[in-house]
């Protein structure tokens, strides 16, 4: 059976396919409790939906690995999920960083606004 | 009397903003409005300052979702009964705000005004996410809406403080189909939209892709999973 073909031993499968499907689930329960946005929880289904097809269907990595002649089968694996995580990494950084930029503009309005409302008021009280 | 609040988010439109608001003034006096401007680069504070227009100016850029939002959460907070989406290009045409107002009243949460109910949905580019978005809908809760991302809604006071509070209640087609499966009653009204006059569209085919697939496998995937919680109405909260 095609399955079971694969040079990886069952017991490495069944840790895997665990592992994938327990990562999805602690993924939906978040989304369930709605405790991140549904646009940041879409990457992390997907990833969790690649890992469960990874380990369901190892012979991809295997052909892959033959294609392009990596000398080891674990290279292939680590190469692609370090780089889907340094694009994610990436992509995290731009997020931060508008935070940043928008989190100091509220906080220099919110200064600015008190500044502009304390000069007024004095100037009042000189009036009178 | 039951109170209507027409909230307009508006992200740099100086050139279709004042002729909007001042139209919909003109034709619909009795309700109320509120412009949300979402941080725009351009005067389109400046203008609706100019002009005396109720607006609420947010000083930093929060997405449509974001601006829709503190709409939503300023009439729950002055207790309106009813709120209306409605964009700041000129699209939407005030004519149809008491028709839909009736509908809503003849018992909804939500009602659409829908450019395809009556009308057939012509089959070009532009439309595909349309289908696509109305396929999913119908397969994940059986309803047919006809124009799903339609921009112009309008929601009752439950879905008004409901939106007002949460987190993942963006006026996107996903909280359409998350809250038909919840059991919240849509309707769609047919009406006409204008198309945008002056500045440009948001919307450019590779965004369009991106939206589309954003909401395919939000509705698709993700809904099934949310949980629902129940509102308290702000009145009631503050207390």
């Amino acid at each position: 059976m095609f399955f079971f073909s694969s040079l990886l031993p069952f017991p490495i499968r069944v840790l895997l396919i665990l592992g994938s499907l327990a990562t999805a689930v602690f993924i939906l329960n978040h989304v369930r409790k709605a405790k991140v946005q549904i646009e940041d929880s879409l990457f992390w289904l997907i990833f969790s939906g690649f890992l469960l097809f990874l380990s369901l269907f190892p012979e991809v990595i295997s052909w892959i690995s033959h294609w392009f002649g990596f000398i080891s089968e674990t290279n292939v694996v680590f190469l692609i999920i370090i780089f889907l995580l340094l694009i994610k990494l990436f992509f995290n950084s731009i997020r931060i960083s508008q935070l940043d930029a928008k989190l100091r503009s509220l906080a220099q309005r919110m200064a600015l606004d008190e500044q502009l409302e304390s000069t007024a008021s004095s100037k009042n009280k000189e009036k009178k | 009397m039951s109170k209507l609040l027409i909230v307009i988010p508006a992200y740099n439109e100086e050139d279709n903003i004042v002729r909007v608001v001042k139209n919909l003034k003109y034709c619909c006096p009795q309700y109320d409005y509120v412009v949300v401007n979402d941080g725009s680069r351009d005067r389109t504070a400046a203008l609706c300052r100019a002009c005396g227009f109720n607006l609420i100016d947010l000083p930093v850029n929060l997405g449509l979702s974001g601006a829709f939002q503190t709409g939503l959460r300023y009439a729950a907070e002055q207790g309106y009964d009813y709120a209306l989406q409605f964009d700041a290009d000129g699209q939407h045409m005030p004519e149809y705000i008491q028709p839909m107002l009736e509908l809503m009243q003849s018992g909804a949460d939500i009602v659409i005004g829908s450019r395809f109910v009556t009308k057939k949905k012509p089959k070009t580019l532009r439309m595909l996410g349309n289908y696509l978005i109305s396929w999913a809908i119908r397969l994940t809760t059986g309803k047919v809406i006809c124009d799903p991302t339609s921009g112009m809604r309008m929601f009752n006071k439950r879905m008004v403080n409901e939106f007002a509070l949460n987190l993942n209640y963006g006026p996107e087609p996903d909280t359409i189909s998350y809250l038909i499966k919840n059991g919240a009653v849509v309707k769609e009204l047919q009406v006409e939209m204008q198309e945008r006059t002056a500045g440009s569209s948001y919307l450019n085919l590779t965004r369009s892709a991106e939206y589309m697939f954003k909401m395919g496998m939000s509705i698709l995937l993700i809904q099934w999973f949310r949980k629902r919680e129940p509102v308290t109405f702000y009145p009631e909260r503050r207390l």
